[in-house]
């Protein structure tokens, strides 16, 4: 995010585009609650009724997958009525000419049938978004989980290029990080194009550097994304192939995109590796597990989504029949075994290695941490006085190599997989507030497994209900051209007939089992909001439950647990 | 008076945090140690989502209840300005569940208190105010977005005022608003 | 010996509330979460927060512990078979060994973690990667 947290409530307008922050995030939604209060006004782009657009100014209820069209327009529209920032536009950017060109065919009316939002709307929120003088831009996974994703980022980041909205306090543009560490992990480099602190692999003087630090020769090869590892190990060429891997804290098998594909590329791998807190749905295929310390059993440091480091504190100890150790230590034994030496003594020795070689991370010492809690980074100086940086682009600085803004034009794609007469509904994932992703922890939570639990729901417009027939509660079967899942009923008038959408972290309701691995060309994030499936009435309630009930016993089974389970010792 | 919970639908953000701290409070901390399935999972309120609102929906503790009104076998009371279900008293006919204009009472199959041949015990449940429990209403404490607020008389009387003096406000002919301090 | 407290990171979503964890030494058991001060949830937390912890103990609702080091010594589809840490380390040791002296490093792929690892076992699985494999292959669910 370019901004913290702390300043959502200070905006003068929120744009809160593929966001849901109730959610994906309550503590940021009550932030949003507060800027409302607070009379900042609200624009909600999102095709349901989410908590935000309840209480937004304007909601307005585009279409799934017609994003990109959406953000021209809306820059179409700042452009033709003369408000943008001519100033910084001429002073701190380049690019804006090719983007004009392009916008110029997405007038509001152009794009009213693909957005089915009526352009009056698509003017007041453009006219809001840019006159506001402190306007902020908020998106999440509707955005990013689209073939076309990178692109609608860029779209957005015109948007507040083009009306001065960088810079400041109060304003920018924020991917609200998903995962508790998932900017601490892109932070830390485990990315296949960058080292820690987003110094990229194909840089020599970057190279060189690393090299120097870790006395060995290293590859400047740009390695393989995540979401392409099941192509690599079942369709590439022998001398290419992926033949070994090592998942450490993640379950791809629950997570990834087309399951069958996914489940297919583990059994045919040579050598599986999998280090986890809890038995998970990939563990099942492993060669190896390695038992580690969960959260609260050790130290260390997470970053959260708007790049402030806190300290995670040992709380308890491991039970003690557990014979676990914790990652970086597993991880150094394995390298030290391996012949590259690794060993330290806890993880401050390892913040310090890493800190020095990042220029971004340099000042954040864990003295620091402990005296401010969260440092936010850019933070440079190891001096106790500089305590982070709130806000990005100061002054109008930017990371490109002229320190100018670019702006990016391009055109509208539609979404990979349209519906047809066999698949006639489209099909998206989205968050459950009480629960956590693939559920390794809150699946073993009492409580939260009482509020919320399998086969989970699919989310259907009430007109659609009575057109097939089914009630609230009723078991279902959702089938797409990769895969099927059961699951029950949720008639709300929050969803348009043409959409249904479900949760993503179910086994028997698990929709990954549907969708498509179409992935964005940069980014390459799957396609998870859009993909083509129908809905099927399970005419025999009975069996169906039965069925669900049965499937939940096998799979606990599989993971090895005490039927009699659910009692601590 | 008698004070009750209610919640914002412009703050709620349907997360149910509420719900939750609802069962702990009344069931005790013993719920994170036992088995999920031992113990009742029944919280007092219910979160209503519509195209409109989210808020939950709980008891208004009215001062002259419908529900008390209905029942026949004296399982409902008022104690120390709360309107009260005694659980062990009711015999399950749903009266007070039809009366209830707000839809605050259910009817709940609680499976640790049950009849003596055995059976799950089907009985009336609602918003006690966490009556007996230290700390107040449990799930006003814990809501992230402070959606809900214990009302008590000082909170109506203030209500009232602020809304009498927007009606003045209103009221008033145009020479006497455009006066300058003239509210 | 009295009731310690610990404050700590919740590692749920990536809001970064801070939480007081109040603990019994003794027993080895979280008795409660409370909301501390943070930057950004100024002493609030949602369901996850407040109840999100008492998975620790190991209650096997869903799933189970992952206790000691396993290795499916008898192959694909055999049963996974309790070992020691130093077999676990050694035997992964020489099967990663293996495939990248037979068919190079970029043969093999790691992942990195978004969850309660922390950052400075991703630095580390990044490094192994790089350094010890010698392959650029490492990335993590950011992506997905």
């Amino acid at each position: 995010m370019s901004n913290g947290v702390h300043e959502i409530e200070d905006a003068k307008l929120l744009l809160v585009f593929g966001y849901n922050g109730a959610d994906s995030h309550p503590i940021v939604a009550r932030r949003i609650v507060r800027a409302k209060r607070k009379g900042a006004q609200i624009i909600c782009v999102d095709p349901r009724r989410i908590e935000t657009a309840r209480i937004a100014d304007l909601h307005l209820q585009l279409k799934n997958g017609s994003n990109l069209a959406l953000v021209n327009s809306l820059a179409h529209v700042i452009i033709e009525e003369g408000l943008t920032d001519n100033a910084f536009i001429a002073e701190r950017s380049h690019g804006f000419d090719e983007l004009k060109e392009l916008v110029k065919k997405y007038s509001p009316e152009a794009v009213a049938d693909i957005t089915q939002i009526h352009p009056d709307d698509i003017r007041k929120a453009a006219r809001l978004y840019a006159t506001s003088g402190q306007s902020m831009i908020l998106y999440g996974m509707g955005v990013c989980q689209f073939a076309q994703a990178v692109n609608v980022v860029k779209g957005l980041a015109n948007l507040a290029i083009m009306t001065g909205n960088f810079g400041r306090w109060g304003v920018g543009i924020g991917p609200v990080r998903g995962q508790n560490n998932v900017q601490g992990a892109c932070d830390m480099g485990a990315l296949p194009n960058s080292y820690p602190g987003y110094q990229n692999v194909t840089i020599p003087e970057v190279q060189a550097k690393f090299e120097k630090a870790w006395g060995v020769p290293l590859s400047n090869k740009v390695g393989v994304p995540l979401t392409h590892v099941p192509r690599y190990v079942l369709h590439e060429p022998e001398d290419k192939k992926i033949r070994a891997y090592y998942v450490f804290g993640e379950d791809p098998a629950q997570s990834d995109p087309d399951l069958n594909e996914v489940r297919e590329s583990l059994e045919k791998l040579e050598f599986l590796v999998v280090q986890d807190i809890y038995m998970t749905r990939t563990s099942q295929y492993a060669d190896v597990i390695l038992p580690a310390t969960g959260w609260n059993e050790h130290d260390g440091v997470f970053t959260c989504c708007d790049r402030g480091f806190q300290r995670i504190r040992k709380v308890i100890n491991p039970p003690p029949d557990a014979d676990v150790l914790t990652d970086w230590d597993i991880i150094s034994r394995i390298s030290t075994a391996m012949g590259y030496p690794m060993k330290y003594k806890n993880t401050e020795e390892i913040w310090n290695e890493l800190i020095d070689l990042c220029p971004n991370f340099t000042g954040a010492t864990y003295e620091k941490m402990e005296k401010y809690v969260n440092v936010q980074w850019p933070c440079r100086s190891k001096d106790l006085a500089d305590k982070g940086t709130s806000f990005l682009h100061k002054d109008g600085h930017f990371a490109n190599p002229d320190g100018k803004a670019k702006f990016s034009a391009v055109d509208w794609l539609p979404p990979t997989e349209k519906e047809n007469q066999e698949f006639p509904l489209i099909f998206s994932t989205n968050r459950e507030v009480g629960h956590y992703s693939a559920r390794s922890m809150t699946g073993n939570c009492r409580l939260l497994r009482n509020l919320e639990d399998e086969p989970g729901w699919i989310q259907m417009n009430p007109a659609l209900c009575q057109e097939l027939g089914v009630k609230e509660g009723e078991l279902v079967k959702v089938v797409s051209k990769r895969g099927h899942c059961v699951t029950r009923c949720l008639p709300t008038e929050r969803v348009k007939k043409q959409a249904v959408y479900m949760t993503y972290q179910w086994w028997i309701g698990a929709c990954n089992e549907l969708t498509i691995a179409a992935l964005d060309p940069i980014s390459n994030t799957p396609e998870y909001k859009y993909c083509a499936c129908r809905v099927e009435k399970i005419k025999n309630q009975v069996w169906a439950e039965k069925y669900v009930l049965e499937e939940y016993a096998k799979i606990r089974a599989a993971m090895g647990v005490n039927p009699k389970g659910g009692q601590t010792a | 008076m008698n004070s009750f919970v209610q919640g914002d639908p412009l703050l709620c953000i349907g997360c149910r945090t509420c719900a939750i701290a609802c069962v702990v409070a009344h069931e005790g901390k013993r719920v994170f140690e036992i088995d999920p399935d031992g113990y009742d999972f029944h919280p007092r309120l219910s979160m209503v989502k519509t195209w409109l609102v989210s808020v939950p929906v709980q008891c208004k503790h009215c001062e002259n209840p419908a529900c008390l009104a209905v029942c026949r076998s004296e399982a409902i009371s008022q104690v120390e300005g709360k309107v009260l279900v005694d659980q062990a008293k009711c015999i399950g006919c749903k009266s007070c569940v039809e009366a209830c204009p707000f839809g605050a009472v259910r009817m709940v199959a609680l499976g640790f208190a049950t009849n003596p041949d055995g059976s799950p015990r089907a009985v009336a449940h609602k918003c006690d105010l966490c009556h007996g429990l230290p700390g107040g209403p449990a799930c006003q404490r814990v809501c992230p977005t402070e959606a809900l607020r214990l009302v008590e008389r000082e909170d109506l009387d203030a209500i009232v005022k602020n809304k009498r003096q927007a009606t003045l406000v209103a009221a008033a002919s145009p020479e006497l608003r455009d006066r300058p301090n003239a509210f | 010996m009295p009731i310690k407290e610990v404050q700590t990171t919740c590692s749920y979503c990536g809001a970064g509330c801070q939480i007081l964890f109040k603990v019994d030494p003794d027993q080895n058991k979280i008795l409660e979460a409370v909301p501390a001060q943070g930057r950004t949830n100024e002493g609030t937390l949602c369901l996850k927060g407040h109840y999100g912890w008492d998975y620790i103990n190991d209650p096997q609702i869903l799933t189970k512990r992952l206790k000691k080091p396993m290795i499916r010594q008898g192959g694909k589809g055999a049963p996974l078979v309790e070992v020691s840490w130093d077999e676990a380390v050694n035997h992964v040791a020489s099967r990663l060994s293996e495939i990248k002296a037979k068919h190079g490093p970029d043969a093999i792929m790691c992942t990195g973690s978004a969850r309660g690892a922390g950052n400075e076992a991703n630095y580390i699985m990044q490094k192994f990667a790089r350094a010890t494999i010698g392959t650029n292959n490492v990335d993590h669910c950011a992506r997905i």
